[in-house]
């Protein structure tokens, strides 16, 4: 039966028509993956159906009934409740507290009932199979755990729809595990999920059916069991062949970037040699001690003991300016918090960090900026509206990116530092910027890059780095390059040597 | 019809995209009109110069602010800092004599009061509200306690040493017609408006401002930028407090720069920087400042009491801000009906 029929949707925002028509089809029970690159039009539709946006023209039947003049009320009254990529929880309330907020439970007197508020929260986490108590503050828990939370809350409101927008963007694979298996729990009771995410193997493990968008188009609807995830690549992007292969073999420089006896926040004991030219793929699971070893190297941190030298040159550490003088990079995790200047200019954002490297010329040769960044533009594809006068944060998550990563090119460095560079981006930005990082590695620059994402490491990477508890655990050669190899290693079924 | 509708709505945001940007002006322009209005035919041109002059004393020390605002802080010590160094800069003129040594006295002695806040506020990381409430406090009763051993209620400079007239001669000369004191806040304009837009410096101030963290990971010295922003505010009071030593000839610790900090941040609203930090052109301080000062001056040509003055500039701030968030909302607005 189906729970949820969108038909012919169509959405404009200022005159460029974003959804043409577009339908949507979700039984009673199902996990429905949603898929299409970063502007086909996915979370457009979901903020019609959760009624952020007035659709132009169209038809939603929900559980048999015709939804109208949508709301956000209406919509959540109905039963559908959106849990967004951004948590939204009150960091500094109790769990409870997040729960019950403005369906606060009283008492006769009027004063808020909080043994009853605890207790149904307690219920309600034991039924989920979430070991979350009712009165911890929501900022002591962990992201994985603020996501099962935000579910809870959505389960809370008896909602029959809940739409999960890239839920396992934060998690790791444990928590992703969990997520999955309440997520079909929760089916069995017969709730219905649109899962919308840009990882294949989540969808294939996760959802019964799927629905494709291209450019505010439907393109297919069908079974996932009929299908495999290059024919769903293929259909996201049209047939352009960003999933064919990228990697060949290059001749490897001298070492470059040694570490030795390295231990800092985070990592201990690292010993490491990476040679000119060479991309290596860090790895672990979250917190396992990757992205903190890179922004050790950085200077972003502080190590604690231990050594780094850049050609030959040993670091003093601890000092960003020292790191990027050195010709090193990192593109950060986190780009929105950490990366993005949102007040500056696409020019401004990519030309801030050359800038830094050369204070003592302190007046801005204009001209040559624009220069520089026209080379960026051209070389990395970016993408905008109007130019180089553009707000960042007008553009799509992956031309963002590649402004961050204009940016680091524009210094000069020959040591990239990505951590967790795809995150939030598109399937076609991503195999853009796997090409980019073989291309790079081509001109001889070396790059580390920390991902969660195995499959991005087999793309690209000459040899593969698995971290466990901080050290590192095994060092993989590229034949040895695999996704059951890697998580052996991860999750410490295969030990260290 | 189709066609035309077009047109006029294009014009139509054509005009609010303008006025969204530079409405700083237009806010000056409508006080402007008022006070010829108001002063019903007896204004001259000395007397419009005379707005740039007056404007000086908190316009110079709002381009502070406004830098300061931009990088995310708040300076609540400049008024109380103008006294402090004001004051100050009266001793060393009736001891040494020298304008040229008075002059660095005050600029020095301005840069070393906003160090102090600075190296708080950027190195200890402590919240610049605090320690600039704090340092306000700490600025004006120092001024108070040592006039205390004076016998004096004010600070007056010496009329007799020779190098008075040159001094106060300084303060109330004009080249061309144009009070000297304006065009010191004119150069002052020049220099910072091309330090915030054009220097790798002037980045840094605005990429602190807009996301601190990013700018840091982006090799933005934000410890150096965020001292260097309130330095740079106390050399500008300290220029500042020379400027009032040279129009006045004395200083009363007591009165001379109170409330002048909330008109410096109200200088610098007007001129449409975000108190968020981030956004903002420094050009908009300048138009902000001379509002104020027009207000004064319309308000001395009707001849109602003077206490009446902070009542309509308060509300000429609130008009400012309101228009700051309407205009860009019939902005959107706009656009929406257009599709």
């Amino acid at each position: 039966m189906e729970l949820l029929k969108m038909k012919n949707i169509v959405k404009s925002f200022s005159g460029v028509t974003v959804l043409h028509g577009v339908d949507l089809e979700v039984g009673q029970g199902e996990v429905h993956a949603l898929l299409g690159e970063n502007g086909a039009g996915k979370s457009t539709l979901m903020n019609v159906l959760a009624g952020v946006f007035p659709m132009d023209s169209g038809e939603i039947i929900f559980d048999g009934q015709p939804l109208t003049d949508l709301t956000v009320k209406k919509s959540e009254h109905a039963g559908v409740a959106f849990v967004h990529q951004e948590l939204n929880l009150f960091n500094d309330l109790k769990v409870y507290e997040n729960l019950f907020l403005q369906k606060e439970i009283l008492t006769k007197l009027g004063t808020l009932d909080k043994k009853k508020m605890i207790r149904e929260t307690k219920e309600l986490m034991d039924e989920l199979g979430v070991d979350i108590s009712p009165t911890a503050m929501v900022s002591e828990l962990e992201t994985g755990r603020k996501q099962l939370l935000e579910i809870a809350k959505a389960l809370h409101t008896n909602a029959k729809l809940l739409i999960l927008d890239e839920p396992t963007t934060a998690l790791n694979n444990a928590e992703i595990e969990h997520l999955f298996t309440i997520v079909n729990r929760l089916k069995e009771k017969g709730k219905s999920f649109i899962f919308i995410s840009h990882k294949m193997h989540e969808i294939f493990t996760i959802a019964d059916r799927y629905t494709v968008f291209r450019n505010g188009q439907f393109i297919k609807t069908g079974n996932i069991a009929d299908t495999t995830p290059e024919e769903v690549t293929l259909l996201m992007v049209g047939g352009s062949s960003s999933a064919s292969e990228v990697y060949h073999t290059r001749e490897l420089g001298d070492v470059v970037l040694k570490i030795e006896n390295y231990s800092g926040p985070g990592f201990e004991n690292i010993n490491l040699d990476v040679r000119k030219g060479e991309v290596i793929g860090l790895t672990g699971l979250m917190g396992a001690g990757a992205s903190e070893l890179l922004q050790s190297i950085f200077g972003v941190n502080n190590a604690d003991t231990g050594k780094v030298w850049v050609e030959g040159k040993e670091l003093k550490g601890g000092i960003i300016h020292e790191a990027m003088a050195n010709k090193i990079a990192m593109i950060a995790a986190n780009r929105k918090e950490n990366s993005i200047i949102p007040d500056f200019t696409l020019l401004d954002n990519v030309s801030i960090s050359s800038h830094m490297l050369s204070m003592r010329k302190m007046v801005i040769h204009k001209k040559k900026e624009i220069g520089r960044y026209n080379r960026m533009k051209e070389m990395l594809n970016i993408k905008s509206a109007h130019g180089y006068n553009d707000l960042i944060v007008s553009l799509s998550g992956g031309n963002q990116q590649k402004v961050i990563l204009a940016r680091w090119l524009n210094t000069e460095a020959d040591i990239l530092l990505m951590d967790n560079p795809t995150q939030g981006i598109d399937v076609g930005a991503k195999a853009e910027i796997y090409r980019l990082i073989m291309e790079l590695a081509n001109q001889g620059k070396t790059i580390l890059v920390n991902t969660l994402e195995i499959p991005e490491i087999q793309k690209i990477a000459d040899r593969c780095i698995v971290f466990y508890h901080g050290h590192i655990q095994k060092i993989l050669e590229r034949q040895e390059i695999n996704e059951e190899n890697v998580m052996l290693y991860a999750t410490n079924v295969k030990g260290a040597e | 019809m189709g066609a035309e509708n077009k047109e006029s709505k294009g014009f139509v945001k054509e005009i609010t995209s303008r006025i969204g940007n530079y409405n700083f002006v237009f806010i000056m322009l409508a006080i402007f009109v008022a006070y010829l209005i108001f002063n019903q035919g007896a204004t001259t041109w000395s007397g419009v110069m005379n707005i740039l002059r007056h404007s000086a004393v908190v316009g110079i020390m709002a381009f502070g602010m406004g830098m300061v605002i931009i990088s995310g802080g708040i300076d609540l010590s400049v008024g109380s800092m103008l006294a402090l160094v004001a004051s100050f800069s009266v001793v060393v003129f009736n001891t040494t004599n020298s304008v040229i040594l008075t002059f660095l006295f005050a600029i020095v002695f301005g840069g070393i009061c906003g160090l102090l806040n600075g190296l708080m506020i950027g190195l200890l990381k402590m919240p610049p509200f605090i320690v600039t409430l704090a340092t306000m406090l700490i600025f004006r009763s120092i001024a108070q306690y040592s006039l205390r051993t004076t016998g004096s209620s004010i600070f007056n400079m010496d009329g007799t040493l020779s190098s008075y007239d040159g001094f106060y001669g300084f303060g109330n000369a004009k080249i061309l017609t144009v009070p000297v004191i304006g065009l010191v806040l004119i150069v002052v304009t020049i220099i910072i408006v091309f330090l915030t837009t054009c220097t790798k410096f002037g980045k840094t101030i605005y990429a602190l401002g807009s996301n601190a963290k990013a700018a840091r990971l982006a090799g933005v010295n934000v410890n150096h930028t965020s001292v260097m922003v309130y330095v740079i505010t106390g050399l500008l009071v300290g220029l500042s407090s020379f400027c009032w030593c040279a129009m006045n000839g004395s200083v009363d610790p007591a009165t001379l720069g109170k409330s002048n900090e909330m008109y410096a941040i109200a200088a610098v609203v007007i001129g449409g920087i975000s108190m968020s930090g981030g956004k903002g052109k420094l050009l908009g301080v300048l138009f902000g400042a001379m509002s104020y000062t027009i207000i004064d001056k319309i308000i001395a040509a009707v001849k109602v009491d003077a206490l009446i003055n902070d009542t309509i500039k308060g509300s000429i701030l609130l008009v400012a801000v309101i228009i700051q968030i309407v205009v860009p909302m019939i902005r959107t607005r706009a656009k929406k009906a257009k599709h």
